[in-house]
């Protein structure tokens, strides 16, 4: 394209090339520069790694905090025992009754399984286990009610909650009991931990793009006399800051990759703790480590955090170096 | 294929660099821009390669207005013209080769086809067994004709030195100005800025000569109007 000079051949384009060809030149062109790029961060290796290492710290903590809501979920998903209704039945309530509820509770599609206790089975144990045995004689009548345990197919407290509420107006039914209090904190305690994750990212990534550009903005000071001679033989603006784009890439990238590496060193050294932790609580709990789709995209985030600050970078920059020349 | 039309460029300050400049440089013409420094000669290369932009006038390569060409546009513009500056503006840590070939590389040339054009651009000025060194090995005079084999390997019609043979001893500045000849027979029009009026009076070509921003001379016995 020759604007003063109609006619006149330039450039590779004026060259006839088949449309596969050039396809295939795009990429290859692409690759080159993109290893050119690798080269020159190679070439530098301190500032490159100094700002890889701070990308790399910077997105640690908020996968860490993802992989904390990642791995409580876990747990209030697991403990579904917590979610059990028990339903303290009115004390004249004879048998019939009681089949009749039993029966009624059995077929409601909310729920997953019943059982009942006896109030002379939960005097028997209470008697056996609460120490009381002695003083317990000397009561004529068995104070217990009959209690009824309820398993809602829904385990959420929310649903659990609901469940409750209906129960709560059998007939039979004195007093309906759910224990989600703690369940409805650690899902609070989730939910908390999940906002702080976001605020915490958003920050991280605005430090991150900051970080970015500036490593790039240097690079292109330091190149600044490379790039005036450029922009003298006829370099457009895009074409200066390719290189510059890729480096942004190739930081994000290694970046992503740092975060990857501290990820697992840091799980790897928690995981002892968290055994013994859970090994009190005598829970199945496994610790989930960064699963292959979330490396992706922490891979991802990474890349476009590095892409996105350069861009910044030399939007602001390279057309301000403007050819001094002659 | 260059003219310019009543330009004058005035700085923030009140400084007229050049004031009411009209000429016209036709088509394969080869002429001498001279004149102290301080007169006018950067500024008037600066405003073709669209480094500078005139306050009033217009100045026209091939018939195009500048005036007309966006800010986006002006890489393709300078495509058209080779540049040639009295500090070489070379890329230091890049081979000679690298250097000759950046403008082929920015237009999209790879391959064979490059490797042709710079070895034809680099044999012009005969330093074709150079191609692998580093600018700071060669000798100044090598080092100003890498600067001019990049300036002509995309065979530009229109060819701008500035103070070509500035560092250069007289031996020296001949070969380099033989180098200028050779492109003007070929069609080439090139305009060179400089001071060396004795060089200028042995080539005897069409001179320019500016003092104060004015054009006080356009001839070709220019030597006699200098002082």
């Amino acid at each position: 394209m020759s604007i003063l000079f109609q006619g006149r051949a330039t450039g590779a384009t004026a060259v006839k090339q088949s449309l596969w060809n050039r396809f295939v030149m795009f990429w290859v062109h692409h690759l080159r520069q993109a290893m050119a790029s690798l080269g020159e961060i190679w070439l530098t290796p301190a500032s490159s790694l100094l700002t890889v290492a701070v990308l790399g710290v910077s997105l640690t903590l908020p996968v860490t905090l993802h992989l904390m809501v990642k791995n409580l979920q876990q747990v209030s998903s697991s403990v579904d025992q917590a979610a059990q209704i028990s339903l303290f039945l009115k004390a004249d309530t004879n048998e019939t009754q009681i089949a009749e509820l039993i029966a009624l509770l059995q077929a409601n599609p909310e729920v997953a399984d019943v059982q009942f206790i006896d109030k002379s089975q939960a005097l028997a144990e209470f008697t056996a286990e609460s120490g009381f045995g002695d003083a317990l004689s000397y009561i004529e009548d068995n104070p217990l009610p009959h209690v009824i345990l309820v398993s809602p197919k829904n385990t959420s407290s929310v649903a659990a909650s609901a469940l409750l509420a209906t129960l709560q107006q059998e007939r039979y039914v004195e007093l309906a009991k759910l224990d989600i209090g703690w369940l409805e904190r650690l899902d609070a305690i989730v939910s908390l931990v999940r906002q702080v994750a976001i605020a915490v990212a958003l920050l991280l990534i605005v430090a991150v793009l900051l970080v970015v550009g500036n490593t790039i903005r240097l690079m292109i000071l330091n190149k600044k006399d490379e790039i005036e001679v450029m922009k003298l033989v006829g370099a457009t603006n895009s074409y200066i800051q390719r290189p510059f784009l890729y480096t942004g890439i190739w930081l994000g990238f290694f970046g992503g990759i740092l975060t990857f590496l501290i990820e697992e060193v840091l799980l790897w050294w928690l995981k002892q703790a968290i055994v013994s932790v859970t090994q009190l609580y005598e829970s199945s709990f496994t610790l989930q480590p960064l699963s292959l789709a979330e490396l992706g995209y922490l891979l991802l985030v990474a890349v476009g955090l590095g892409f996105v600050g350069s861009l910044l970078a030399v939007r602001r920059n390279i057309s301000q170096i403007e050819a001094t020349g002659l | 294929m260059l003219r310019f039309e009543q330009v004058t460029k005035s700085y923030s300050g009140g400084f007229v660099a050049l004031d009411r400049v009209s000429f016209h440089l036709e088509k394969g013409e080869m002429a001498f821009l001279t004149g102290h420094s301080g007169a006018g000669k950067s500024t008037l290369l600066k405003l073709i390669s669209l480094i500078e932009r005139p306050t009033t006038g217009k100045v026209f390569i091939n018939g195009v207005d500048l005036s007309r060409v966006s800010r986006g546009q002006v890489p393709y513009v300078r495509r058209d013209i080779g540049m040639i500056f009295q500090n070489h503006k070379l890329l230091m840590n890049h081979s000679v080769f690298d250097n000759v070939a950046l403008p082929l590389v920015i237009e999209g040339f790879s391959g064979k086809d490059m490797i042709k054009r710079v070895h034809a651009a680099l044999d012009k000025v005969g330093l074709l067994d150079k191609v692998r060194c580093l600018p700071h090995t060669l000798s100044g005079g090598e080092q100003q004709r890498v600067g001019i084999a990049r300036a002509v390997v995309n065979r530009p019609p229109l060819l701008l030195a500035d103070e070509p043979t500035g560092n250069l001893d007289p031996d020296l500045s001949k070969d380099i100005m033989n180098v200028f000849e050779a492109f003007n027979q070929v069609g080439v029009s090139v305009l060179i800025a400089s001071h060396d009026l004795s060089l200028l009076a042995r080539m005897r070509y069409r001179t320019l000569t500016l003092k104060n921003g004015r054009m006080i001379n356009d001839g070709l016995t220019s030597y006699g109007a200098d002082e």
